[in-house]
Protein backbone atom coordinates (compact mmCIF):
# COMPACT_ATOMS: atom_id res chain seq x y z
CA UNK A 1 0.00 0.00 0.00
CA UNK A 2 1.14 3.55 -0.61
CA UNK A 3 3.10 4.79 2.47
CA UNK A 4 0.47 7.06 4.24
CA UNK A 5 2.19 5.64 7.54
CA UNK A 6 4.67 7.16 9.84
CA UNK A 7 7.94 5.89 9.70
CA UNK A 8 7.78 3.77 12.68
CA UNK A 9 4.90 2.22 11.78
CA UNK A 10 6.35 0.97 8.26
CA UNK A 11 9.56 -0.18 10.02
CA UNK A 12 7.58 -2.24 12.50
CA UNK A 13 5.65 -4.10 10.04
CA UNK A 14 8.96 -4.88 8.85
CA UNK A 15 10.44 -6.05 12.24
CA UNK A 16 7.11 -8.38 12.12
CA UNK A 17 7.84 -9.71 8.79
CA UNK A 18 11.62 -10.69 9.41
CA UNK A 19 11.17 -12.55 12.94
CA UNK A 20 7.92 -13.74 11.59
CA UNK A 21 9.34 -15.58 8.73
CA UNK A 22 12.46 -16.98 11.02
CA UNK A 23 10.07 -18.11 14.15
CA UNK A 24 7.15 -17.63 12.77
CA UNK A 25 5.86 -16.03 15.98
CA UNK A 26 5.80 -12.54 17.12
CA UNK A 27 7.75 -11.55 20.58
CA UNK A 28 6.48 -9.58 23.07
CA UNK A 29 8.79 -6.48 22.51
CA UNK A 30 7.53 -6.35 19.07
CA UNK A 31 3.58 -7.05 20.24
CA UNK A 32 3.80 -4.17 22.80
CA UNK A 33 5.57 -1.91 20.21
CA UNK A 34 2.23 -2.59 18.01
CA UNK A 35 -0.01 -2.05 20.75
CA UNK A 36 2.01 1.32 21.55
CA UNK A 37 1.74 2.83 17.87
CA UNK A 38 -1.91 1.18 17.05
CA UNK A 39 -3.70 1.01 20.17
CA UNK A 40 -6.60 -1.28 21.14
CA UNK A 41 -6.73 -2.41 17.22
CA UNK A 42 -3.68 -3.93 17.23
CA UNK A 43 -5.07 -7.08 19.37
CA UNK A 44 -8.34 -6.80 17.42
CA UNK A 45 -6.30 -7.04 14.26
CA UNK A 46 -4.10 -9.84 15.57
CA UNK A 47 -7.16 -11.68 16.33
CA UNK A 48 -8.15 -11.70 12.46
CA UNK A 49 -5.01 -12.77 11.18
CA UNK A 50 -4.84 -15.69 13.55
CA UNK A 51 -8.71 -16.48 11.80
CA UNK A 52 -7.03 -15.96 8.43
CA UNK A 53 -9.64 -13.35 7.56
CA UNK A 54 -7.85 -11.25 5.08
CA UNK A 55 -7.89 -12.52 1.88
CA UNK A 56 -6.85 -10.75 -1.48
CA UNK A 57 -8.48 -11.17 -4.39
CA UNK A 58 -7.64 -10.74 -7.80
CA UNK A 59 -9.27 -10.78 -11.15
CA UNK A 60 -8.00 -12.16 -15.06
CA UNK A 61 -7.46 -8.02 -15.83
CA UNK A 62 -4.85 -8.21 -12.91
CA UNK A 63 -7.00 -6.09 -10.59
CA UNK A 64 -6.43 -6.71 -6.77
CA UNK A 65 -8.29 -5.75 -3.87
CA UNK A 66 -8.39 -7.48 -0.23
CA UNK A 67 -11.62 -8.63 1.57
CA UNK A 68 -11.41 -8.53 5.45
CA UNK A 69 -13.90 -10.78 7.19
CA UNK A 70 -14.73 -8.78 10.43
CA UNK A 71 -15.42 -10.89 13.80
CA UNK A 72 -19.37 -10.75 12.64
CA UNK A 73 -18.61 -12.23 9.22
CA UNK A 74 -19.33 -8.93 7.43
CA UNK A 75 -16.93 -8.34 5.10
CA UNK A 76 -15.09 -5.03 4.07
CA UNK A 77 -13.19 -4.32 0.74
CA UNK A 78 -10.29 -2.44 0.90
CA UNK A 79 -7.92 -1.35 -1.49
CA UNK A 80 -4.25 -2.21 -2.48
CA UNK A 81 -2.66 0.96 -2.90
CA UNK A 82 -4.75 3.78 -0.61
CA UNK A 83 -6.73 2.97 3.08
CA UNK A 84 -10.12 2.69 3.20
CA UNK A 85 -12.38 0.77 4.71
CA UNK A 86 -16.39 0.87 4.73
CA UNK A 87 -16.09 0.15 8.70
CA UNK A 88 -17.54 2.40 10.84
CA UNK A 89 -14.56 2.68 12.92
CA UNK A 90 -12.99 4.05 10.01
CA UNK A 91 -15.00 6.97 9.46
CA UNK A 92 -15.21 7.64 12.70
CA UNK A 93 -11.73 7.25 14.08
CA UNK A 94 -10.19 8.22 10.95
CA UNK A 95 -11.47 10.34 9.24
CA UNK A 96 -13.63 12.14 11.54
CA UNK A 97 -11.98 12.54 14.63
CA UNK A 98 -8.28 12.11 12.65
CA UNK A 99 -7.08 10.06 16.37
CA UNK A 100 -6.13 6.52 14.93
CA UNK A 101 -4.13 5.62 11.65
CA UNK A 102 -5.85 2.94 11.07
CA UNK A 103 -9.04 0.46 11.87
CA UNK A 104 -8.31 -2.87 12.67
CA UNK A 105 -9.62 -4.11 8.92
CA UNK A 106 -6.55 -2.41 7.42
CA UNK A 107 -4.05 -2.97 10.14
CA UNK A 108 -5.05 -6.68 9.59
CA UNK A 109 -4.00 -6.94 6.18
CA UNK A 110 -0.46 -5.04 7.08
CA UNK A 111 0.08 -7.60 9.50
CA UNK A 112 -1.40 -10.69 7.42
CA UNK A 113 1.14 -9.45 4.68
CA UNK A 114 3.37 -8.97 6.66
CA UNK A 115 3.43 -12.31 7.96
CA UNK A 116 2.56 -14.18 4.94
CA UNK A 117 -0.73 -15.02 6.07
CA UNK A 118 -3.05 -13.70 3.77
CA UNK A 119 -5.13 -16.08 1.35
CA UNK A 120 -5.63 -16.02 -2.32
CA UNK A 121 -8.97 -15.79 -4.39
CA UNK A 122 -9.41 -15.13 -7.92
CA UNK A 123 -12.75 -13.85 -8.79
CA UNK A 124 -13.95 -12.30 -12.09
CA UNK A 125 -13.63 -9.32 -13.60
CA UNK A 126 -16.98 -7.70 -13.14
CA UNK A 127 -17.08 -9.22 -9.73
CA UNK A 128 -14.19 -7.39 -8.15
CA UNK A 129 -15.28 -4.25 -10.09
CA UNK A 130 -19.03 -4.58 -7.88
CA UNK A 131 -16.91 -4.86 -5.06
CA UNK A 132 -14.75 -2.04 -5.12
CA UNK A 133 -18.10 0.20 -5.95
CA UNK A 134 -18.72 -0.96 -2.65
CA UNK A 135 -21.47 -3.28 -4.01
CA UNK A 136 -22.67 -6.54 -2.46
CA UNK A 137 -21.30 -8.72 -4.94
CA UNK A 138 -23.30 -12.27 -4.79
CA UNK A 139 -20.71 -15.12 -4.19
CA UNK B 1 -2.10 15.02 -12.94
CA UNK B 2 -0.06 17.80 -12.09
CA UNK B 3 2.44 17.42 -14.37
CA UNK B 4 -0.38 18.03 -17.39
CA UNK B 5 -1.69 21.06 -15.20
CA UNK B 6 1.89 22.48 -15.02
CA UNK B 7 2.37 22.38 -18.98
CA UNK B 8 -1.47 23.71 -19.31
CA UNK B 9 -0.56 27.38 -17.09
CA UNK B 10 2.67 27.15 -18.49
CA UNK B 11 2.06 26.55 -22.37
CA UNK B 12 -0.68 29.25 -22.03
CA UNK B 13 0.92 32.00 -20.12
CA UNK B 14 0.43 35.40 -22.07
CA UNK B 15 2.47 35.07 -25.57
CA UNK B 16 5.17 37.68 -25.23
CA UNK B 17 4.91 37.67 -22.02
CA UNK B 18 8.39 37.50 -20.12
CA UNK B 19 8.83 34.51 -18.12
CA UNK B 20 7.73 31.22 -19.34
CA UNK B 21 9.82 28.74 -17.46
CA UNK B 22 8.18 26.60 -14.57
CA UNK B 23 10.13 27.19 -11.39
CA UNK B 24 11.14 23.73 -10.30
CA UNK B 25 10.83 21.63 -7.67
CA UNK B 26 7.37 20.89 -7.45
CA UNK B 27 7.86 16.74 -7.13
CA UNK B 28 5.02 15.72 -9.68
CA UNK B 29 2.75 13.46 -7.97
CA UNK B 30 0.21 12.28 -10.82
CA UNK B 31 -3.13 12.82 -9.10
CA UNK B 32 -4.42 16.59 -8.67
CA UNK B 33 -7.69 17.89 -6.86
CA UNK B 34 -8.91 21.45 -8.83
CA UNK B 35 -10.96 23.31 -5.89
CA UNK B 36 -12.54 27.02 -6.57
CA UNK B 37 -15.54 28.48 -9.19
CA UNK B 38 -16.81 25.97 -10.56
CA UNK B 39 -17.15 26.88 -14.41
CA UNK B 40 -13.63 28.40 -13.96
CA UNK B 41 -12.85 25.04 -12.90
CA UNK B 42 -14.59 23.00 -15.28
CA UNK B 43 -12.49 25.23 -18.26
CA UNK B 44 -10.04 24.53 -16.17
CA UNK B 45 -10.06 20.52 -16.84
CA UNK B 46 -11.85 20.56 -20.25
CA UNK B 47 -7.82 22.96 -20.89
CA UNK B 48 -6.26 19.89 -19.49
CA UNK B 49 -7.98 17.22 -20.82
CA UNK B 50 -7.28 19.45 -24.74
CA UNK B 51 -4.17 19.78 -23.96
CA UNK B 52 -3.27 16.06 -22.78
CA UNK B 53 -4.77 14.62 -26.13
CA UNK B 54 -3.68 17.17 -28.80
CA UNK B 55 -0.46 17.95 -27.17
CA UNK B 56 0.40 14.40 -25.85
CA UNK B 57 -1.59 12.17 -27.77
CA UNK B 58 -3.46 10.77 -24.83
CA UNK B 59 -6.58 8.55 -24.14
CA UNK B 60 -8.76 10.65 -21.57
CA UNK B 61 -11.83 10.02 -19.53
CA UNK B 62 -14.36 13.26 -18.65
CA UNK B 63 -16.88 11.86 -15.87
CA UNK B 64 -19.47 14.78 -15.63
CA UNK B 65 -22.93 14.71 -14.10
CA UNK B 66 -23.82 17.10 -16.76
CA UNK B 67 -23.65 17.40 -20.42
CA UNK B 68 -20.85 19.72 -21.95
CA UNK B 69 -22.56 21.27 -24.84
CA UNK B 70 -20.36 23.17 -26.01
CA UNK B 71 -16.57 24.06 -25.32
CA UNK B 72 -16.81 27.21 -23.64
CA UNK B 73 -15.20 29.96 -25.87
CA UNK B 74 -11.70 31.23 -23.49
CA UNK B 75 -11.22 26.95 -23.57
CA UNK B 76 -11.28 27.64 -27.91
CA UNK B 77 -9.51 30.80 -27.76
CA UNK B 78 -6.63 28.69 -25.89
CA UNK B 79 -6.46 25.99 -28.27
CA UNK B 80 -7.28 28.36 -31.71
CA UNK B 81 -6.15 24.99 -34.04
CA UNK B 82 -8.10 22.14 -32.26
CA UNK B 83 -9.01 19.40 -34.19
CA UNK B 84 -12.23 17.50 -34.53
CA UNK B 85 -10.18 14.27 -33.89
CA UNK B 86 -8.86 15.48 -30.90
CA UNK B 87 -12.22 15.95 -28.95
CA UNK B 88 -13.02 12.43 -30.13
CA UNK B 89 -10.08 11.18 -28.09
CA UNK B 90 -12.07 12.13 -24.87
CA UNK B 91 -14.63 9.87 -24.03
CA UNK B 92 -16.92 11.95 -22.16
CA UNK B 93 -19.06 9.52 -19.29
CA UNK B 94 -22.50 11.15 -17.50
CA UNK B 95 -23.09 9.02 -14.27
CA UNK B 96 -26.16 10.54 -12.76
CA UNK B 97 -25.16 9.24 -9.23
CA UNK B 98 -22.16 8.34 -6.74
CA UNK B 99 -23.44 4.88 -7.28
CA UNK B 100 -22.90 5.20 -10.86
CA UNK B 101 -20.15 7.03 -11.18
CA UNK B 102 -18.50 4.16 -8.25
CA UNK B 103 -19.30 1.00 -10.77
CA UNK B 104 -18.13 3.34 -13.82
CA UNK B 105 -14.69 3.86 -11.90
CA UNK B 106 -14.54 1.01 -10.74
CA UNK B 107 -15.07 -0.81 -14.31
CA UNK B 108 -12.27 0.68 -15.94
CA UNK B 109 -9.82 -2.48 -15.08
CA UNK B 110 -12.14 -4.55 -17.29
CA UNK B 111 -10.45 -5.32 -20.83
CA UNK B 112 -13.21 -3.20 -22.84
CA UNK B 113 -12.00 -0.33 -21.22
CA UNK B 114 -8.33 -0.68 -21.47
CA UNK B 115 -7.88 -1.69 -24.99
CA UNK B 116 -6.82 -1.11 -27.55
CA UNK B 117 -5.16 1.94 -24.74
CA UNK B 118 -6.20 2.44 -21.33
CA UNK B 119 -6.57 6.44 -20.38
CA UNK B 120 -3.82 8.01 -19.41
CA UNK B 121 -6.25 10.85 -17.59
CA UNK B 122 -9.01 10.70 -15.55
CA UNK B 123 -10.98 13.52 -14.64
CA UNK B 124 -13.93 14.17 -12.44
CA UNK B 125 -15.94 17.11 -12.71
CA UNK B 126 -17.64 18.47 -9.62
CA UNK B 127 -17.11 15.89 -7.18
CA UNK B 128 -19.57 18.13 -5.00
CA UNK B 129 -22.32 16.37 -7.47
CA UNK B 130 -21.39 13.12 -6.43
CA UNK B 131 -20.91 13.66 -2.55
CA UNK B 132 -23.07 16.52 -1.12
CA UNK B 133 -26.42 15.93 -0.92
CA UNK B 134 -28.95 17.55 -3.06
CA UNK B 135 -29.09 21.28 -2.33
CA UNK B 136 -25.73 20.89 -1.04
CA UNK B 137 -24.71 23.32 1.78
CA UNK B 138 -26.11 23.24 5.18
CA UNK B 139 -26.80 19.37 5.04
CA UNK B 140 -23.67 17.70 6.22
CA UNK B 141 -23.96 14.33 7.34
CA UNK B 142 -21.28 11.90 8.62
CA UNK B 143 -21.65 9.39 5.65
CA UNK B 144 -20.54 12.39 3.28
CA UNK B 145 -16.57 11.79 4.83
CA UNK B 146 -16.85 8.14 4.29
CA UNK B 147 -18.31 8.28 0.86
CA UNK B 148 -15.69 11.34 -0.25
CA UNK B 149 -13.55 8.63 1.10
CA UNK B 150 -14.01 5.83 -0.79
CA UNK B 151 -15.05 7.70 -4.10
CA UNK B 152 -11.12 9.14 -3.81
CA UNK B 153 -9.62 5.71 -2.41
CA UNK B 154 -11.52 4.31 -5.73
CA UNK B 155 -9.78 6.86 -8.16
CA UNK B 156 -6.51 6.93 -6.67
CA UNK B 157 -6.16 3.21 -7.04
CA UNK B 158 -7.82 2.49 -10.13
CA UNK B 159 -5.07 5.43 -11.25
CA UNK B 160 -2.61 3.32 -9.63
CA UNK B 161 -3.71 0.15 -11.25
CA UNK B 162 -4.06 2.02 -15.40
CA UNK B 163 -0.48 3.07 -14.53
CA UNK B 164 0.51 -0.33 -14.66
CA UNK B 165 -1.16 -1.02 -17.66
CA UNK B 166 0.61 1.58 -19.33
CA UNK B 167 3.83 0.72 -18.05
CA UNK B 168 3.39 -2.71 -19.90
CA UNK B 169 1.83 -1.90 -22.86
CA UNK B 170 2.61 1.85 -23.62
CA UNK B 171 5.38 2.95 -21.25
CA UNK B 172 4.58 6.53 -23.03
CA UNK B 173 1.68 7.42 -22.25
CA UNK B 174 2.25 6.27 -18.15
CA UNK B 175 1.65 7.47 -15.58
CA UNK B 176 -2.07 7.32 -15.38
CA UNK B 177 -3.25 10.94 -14.28
CA UNK B 178 -6.01 11.93 -12.10
CA UNK B 179 -7.69 15.25 -12.43
CA UNK B 180 -10.88 16.28 -10.06
CA UNK B 181 -12.85 19.01 -8.93
CA UNK B 182 -14.08 20.73 -6.02
CA UNK B 183 -16.59 23.44 -5.42
CA UNK B 184 -17.67 24.76 -1.95
CA UNK B 185 -21.49 25.80 -1.92
CA UNK B 186 -21.83 28.66 -1.80
CA UNK B 187 -23.93 28.70 1.56
CA UNK B 188 -21.63 27.11 3.27
CA UNK B 189 -20.06 30.30 3.75
CA UNK B 190 -16.07 31.99 3.71
CA UNK B 191 -13.73 29.22 4.58
CA UNK B 192 -12.80 28.76 7.72
CA UNK B 193 -9.12 28.04 8.02
CA UNK B 194 -9.78 26.11 11.47
CA UNK B 195 -12.54 24.47 10.27
CA UNK B 196 -12.21 23.07 7.03
CA UNK B 197 -15.27 21.74 4.92
CA UNK B 198 -15.29 18.30 6.24
CA UNK B 199 -15.75 16.90 2.44
CA UNK B 200 -12.88 18.98 1.69
CA UNK B 201 -10.75 17.67 4.36
CA UNK B 202 -11.14 14.53 3.12
CA UNK B 203 -10.69 14.57 -0.33
CA UNK B 204 -7.41 16.25 0.49
CA UNK B 205 -6.22 13.91 2.57
CA UNK B 206 -6.11 11.13 -0.45
CA UNK B 207 -5.04 13.98 -3.28
CA UNK B 208 -1.85 14.55 -2.93
CA UNK B 209 -1.84 17.99 -4.55
CA UNK B 210 -4.39 20.91 -4.58
CA UNK B 211 -4.93 23.31 -7.63
CA UNK B 212 -6.80 26.50 -6.08
CA UNK B 213 -8.62 28.86 -8.04
CA UNK B 214 -9.38 32.66 -5.84
CA UNK B 215 -10.66 34.96 -7.83
CA UNK B 216 -8.74 38.36 -7.12
CA UNK B 217 -11.50 41.10 -6.11
CA UNK B 218 -8.54 43.57 -5.11
CA UNK B 219 -8.97 47.32 -7.16
CA UNK B 220 -5.98 47.13 -8.92
CA UNK B 221 -7.58 44.10 -10.51
CA UNK B 222 -11.03 45.72 -11.20
CA UNK B 223 -9.31 49.17 -12.23
CA UNK B 224 -7.34 47.12 -15.16
CA UNK B 225 -10.60 47.21 -16.52
CA UNK B 226 -10.51 43.00 -17.18
CA UNK B 227 -13.52 41.00 -16.43
CA UNK B 228 -12.22 38.19 -14.18
CA UNK B 229 -8.98 38.22 -12.18
CA UNK B 230 -8.13 34.56 -11.11
CA UNK B 231 -5.11 33.52 -8.77
CA UNK B 232 -3.90 29.74 -9.49
CA UNK B 233 -2.37 28.26 -7.14
CA UNK B 234 -0.68 25.06 -7.22
CA UNK B 235 0.46 22.90 -4.21
CA UNK B 236 1.72 19.61 -3.49
CA UNK B 237 3.09 17.05 -0.91
CA UNK B 238 5.98 15.20 -2.02
CA UNK B 239 5.23 11.58 -2.11
CA UNK B 240 7.94 10.54 0.13
CA UNK B 241 7.82 13.83 2.52
CA UNK B 242 4.62 15.25 3.50
CA UNK B 243 5.93 18.11 4.95
CA UNK B 244 7.83 18.93 1.62
CA UNK B 245 5.22 21.20 0.26
CA UNK B 246 5.85 23.13 -2.71
CA UNK B 247 3.80 25.81 -4.48
CA UNK B 248 3.57 27.18 -7.91
CA UNK B 249 1.51 30.22 -8.78
CA UNK B 250 -0.43 31.99 -12.01
CA UNK B 251 -2.71 34.07 -12.82
CA UNK B 252 -5.43 33.81 -14.82
CA UNK B 253 -7.20 36.95 -16.53
CA UNK B 254 -10.36 36.37 -18.74
CA UNK B 255 -11.27 39.51 -20.15
CA UNK B 256 -14.37 40.68 -21.12
CA UNK B 257 -15.10 39.48 -24.91
CA UNK B 258 -14.21 35.87 -23.24
CA UNK B 259 -10.95 35.60 -23.96
CA UNK B 260 -8.44 33.96 -21.46
CA UNK B 261 -4.96 34.10 -20.53
CA UNK B 262 -2.38 32.48 -17.74
CA UNK B 263 0.42 35.08 -16.66
CA UNK B 264 2.90 33.77 -14.55
CA UNK B 265 3.66 35.12 -10.88
ZN1 LIG C 1 -12.32 -1.25 8.95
Amino acid sequence: MRSFLPAVAEQLFKDIQKIYEEKSQIPDDLLIALKFVFGSCAVQALDLVDKHSVTCLSSPSGRKAFQVTGGSGRLYTCFTSCHYCPCPAFAYAVLRRNDGLLCKHLLGVYLSQAMGLTQQESVSDMYISTLLAGGAAAS
Amino acid sequence: MVDVLTHVFSTFIAKGGQVSHVRGGLSSPCSALVVGDRSMSRSVLLLAALTAVSRRGMKVLFFTRTQIQTLPPSVQSCLPNLSPDSLKMIKFCYPQTLEELLLQVASLHEPVNTSPTAPSLVIVDRLQNFLCGPGGGGGFHQGEQSCAAHLSALLLDTAAFLTQVLECRAPGLAPCRLLASFQLELEAGPADPGHPHPVLAVLDRYFPARCTLDRDESYAAAAAGLEEVWRVDLSGAGPTDPTDRTSQEWQLVVFTNGLMEFRSV
